[in-house]
């Protein structure tokens, strides 16, 4: 116990002396989690772009087709901005918007005398989701054009005379509209497709970017600190201190003890304040602060294990330190340490979620979210005693060996 | 108090120490000489259980360190050859450290530490991060986290390498007072004068064997009082050997084309017939070296080849 305290104080001391190498470690993942949160919300809960609109027609259909993006929930994701189609093409040529819309002149009345008629679409391909919303808004608007040129031609022609409608004719279009309506009533009243919702879970008002993001950084930043502290193993090797305490009368596996409880200090400082953070600064809803924070000291000390007992097996220390990299960085990327989950592809986040981390991160959630509870905690806790337990025999015997 | 008896330790066909025995008293000082690569490292590896030999004992006062590991290296204290501190931390730091891995507790620990740091002249320094202590200063330190539980038989290996004239001076003051202290020393090295100038006995190792093992009188005495004589300069081997065949009681123990070393008596007295018959043989001498009969004649003449090599 004596040495253990002994080696416990020397680790700490030591990152004490140098807390540039854990900074880094934690410093990476929070830059990454504070960029992207920038990003993507500024603050909001969802992303905003702006959408170009070169109105040539000018007319009651054409703003129709864009008042979409005035409104709800459209217009919280868009700010929309008129330019000619000129202007317009230079501005996405900069990447100045996510998309541009060309509504060329005699939209309406094409649509209206059934011709064919053309919109044009400019995306951003450096985005992803907002060309995509844009474009998947202006498709349905169109479809829903198409389908009212069908049933509502005649009318609709009488109207785009150009010429202010008479009495007579808003009567005539008012019974023909109202004839469409009885004979679409079938179908809509009641409607043929009902809606079928379950909530499967509690819609949390609070759960932001952040707090989408924050649980990736948190294990990112398990790993890298892991990561760190199994290269100084490395470095003692280096500098002589484990021959020489081989030397004493004190085990190794004492050694690695004491080495595992400074991580195990460490990492409840890091997990204190990223859980705190969570719940405190990002408004996610953190079910319980403790649980979480237990299952992320245990987490990152069975990732220490893991790594440790294989950079052991490298010739040196540079390949410890490549090896190191080969494993975390895969394992971030695909275990949801790095993008969340709820970003990836299915395929990719069924089989990230049985990787190490992406199975605790998956714990980790439901610790925060408050369907994991005290048992769940035990039963995850003592599958990470048994692998570290036998990561812990490897480490001890390997490291005889690594003298 | 530290017996070594018929050590051997291989690595698949390599055999690296071989029939290695001898064994230190209490307050002496035992040297262990030989060149890079002799086994020196190897065994003491064995015997501070880093290495676990393949054949023979290794005792500790008494306790088998392979079958009694903890209690034999609670009684040995080993300074090795690489300055193995945590240069991060303060010397103080690493006293603390060292002195909890042999189990010590305060306030022994605290008091035995302060009387290491005035032994070894660094209690000025003690809060200072070690990177910022000169080499002297470190090897002191390295010294003192060795002694800080007062073993029973301390080990060093090649503790001056690399060390400064004055810190080498220093440091071999520090094991004499150890030894005078009654704790048997086993000290590895290459350098001659430093067994010499330190060791009560010696075993000279080459190629992993003892190839001799003394006091350093019973030492010189295998020489016969022979000076060795060196000569450089240009020589054809065959000829310059039976150019010396003329001259009384001169053993050849090296030469080549560039190189004549000679082991013979009174070799002052000699040196103008040598000149003559080697200049007859028609070699060139353009270098001479005269030494007095010491542990680097003697172990020249043993393995034919200077220590330095």
């Amino acid at each position: 116990m004596r040495f253990l305290w002994a080696s416990v104080r020397k680790d700490l001391d030591r990152v004490r002396r140098d807390p540039f190498s854990l900074a880094t470690s934690l410093g990476i993942p929070l830059v990454l989690v504070t960029l992207v949160t920038l990003v993507f919300s500024g603050g909001q809960a969802a992303p905003q772009g702006r959408l170009l609109v070169a109105d040539e027609d000018g007319t009651v259909l054409s703003q129709l087709l864009t008042g979409a993006f005035t409104r709800e929930p459209l217009s919280k994701m868009f700010v929309m901005e008129t330019a000619g189609r000129e202007e317009g093409r230079r501005r996405m040529d900069r990447g100045d918007a996510s998309a541009l819309l060309i509504i060329p002149k005699g939209f309406q009345d094409a649509v209206f005398q059934n011709q064919p008629a053309q919109l044009q679409l400019v995306t951003n391909p450096s985005q992803s989701i907002l060309p995509n919303i844009a474009e998947e808004t202006i498709s349905i608007m169109v479809e829903g054009g198409f389908y009212l040129q069908r049933l509502a031609a005649i009318p609709l022609r009488s109207i785009a005379t150009g010429q202010p409608p008479s009495d007579a004719t808003i009567a005539q279009v008012s019974i023909a509209f109202n004839q469409i309506g009885r004979s679409l009533a079938k179908y809509v009243n009641p409607p043929l497709i009902k809606l079928d919702l379950n909530v499967v879970a509690e819609k949390r008002e609070n759960q932001n970017v952040a707090g989408v993001f924050m649980p990736a950084m948190l294990f990112m930043g398990l790993l890298f600190v892991a990561n760190s502290y199994v290269l100084d193993i490395w470095k003692e090797h280096s500098w002589g201190t484990l021959r020489r305490l081989a030397t004493t009368p004190v085990s190794l596996g004492a050694a690695l003890g004491g080495r595992l409880i400074s991580l195990a200090l460490i990492l409840c400082g890091v997990a204190l304040v990223g859980v705190g953070g969570m719940r405190w600064f990002a408004n996610v809803d953190v079910a319980s602060v403790p649980l979480a924070t237990i299952w992320l000291i245990l987490s990152g000390m069975t990732f220490y294990l893991f790594l440790v007992a294989i950079a052991l097996h490298a010739s040196n220390q540079r390949a410890a330190n490549v090896i190191g990299n080969l494993i975390v960085f895969p394992l971030a990327l695909l275990g949801g340490s790095f993008f969340p989950f709820e970003m990836m592809p299915d395929w990719m986040a069924r089989i990230g979620r049985f990787t190490p981390n992406g199975w605790a991160i998956t714990v980790f959630k439901a610790f925060v979210a408050g369907s994991a509870h005290t048992k769940d905690l035990l039963i995850g806790a003592g599958w990470m005693a048994a692998v570290g337990s036998l990561l812990f025999l490897i480490t001890v015997r390997r490291m005889r060996k690594f003298l | 108090m530290l017996e070594v008896e018929q050590l051997r330790k291989s690595y698949a066909e390599l055999i690296a120490v071989e029939s290695v025995s001898f064994a230190a008293q209490p307050g002496e000082i035992f040297g262990l000489l030989g060149p890079n690569g002799a086994g020196k490292t190897t065994t003491i590896g064995c015997i501070c259980g880093l290495l676990t030999p393949s054949a023979g004992h290794v005792k500790v006062m008494g306790h088998d360190v392979v079958r009694e590991g903890p209690a034999a290296r609670a009684n040995l204290g080993v300074v090795p050859q690489e300055i193995a501190l945590y240069e991060d931390l303060s010397a103080n730091e690493n006293l603390a450290y060292w002195g909890g891995a042999q189990r010590m507790r305060n306030p022994k620990l605290r008091e035995r530490i302060q009387e290491v740091l005035e032994l070894t002249g660094l209690q000025d320094r003690a809060r200072e991060p070690v990177k910022q202590f000169s080499g002297g200063m470190k090897r002191r330190l390295n010294f003192a986290c060795s002694i800080l539980h007062s073993p029973k038989v301390l080990l060093l290996d090649e503790p001056t390498v690399g060390v400064d004239p004055q810190s080498r001076v220093r440091l071999l003051d520090l094991v004499r007072a150890e030894a005078r202290a009654g704790t048997c020393v086993l000290y590895t090295t290459h350098y001659m004068e430093e067994a010499e100038a330190l060791c009560d006995r010696l075993a000279i190792m080459d190629h992993g064997k003892v190839i001799a093992a003394g006091t350093l009188p019973e030492l010189r005495s295998m020489l016969a009082e022979r000076d060795l004589l060196r000569l450089t300069g240009v020589f054809a081997p065959e000829a310059a050997r039976t150019a010396m065949q003329r001259i009384d009681s001169v053993e050849i123990l090296q030469g080549d084309e560039s190189l004549l070393l000679l082991s013979l008596v009174g070799a002052s007295q000699k040196l103008p017939a040598i000149f003559a018959v080697l200049a007859a043989s028609g070699a060139e001498v353009r270098g001479t070296t005269l030494t007095q009969p010491s542990l680097e004649s003697l172990f020249i003449k043993l393995t034919g080849k200077e220590l330095r090599e």
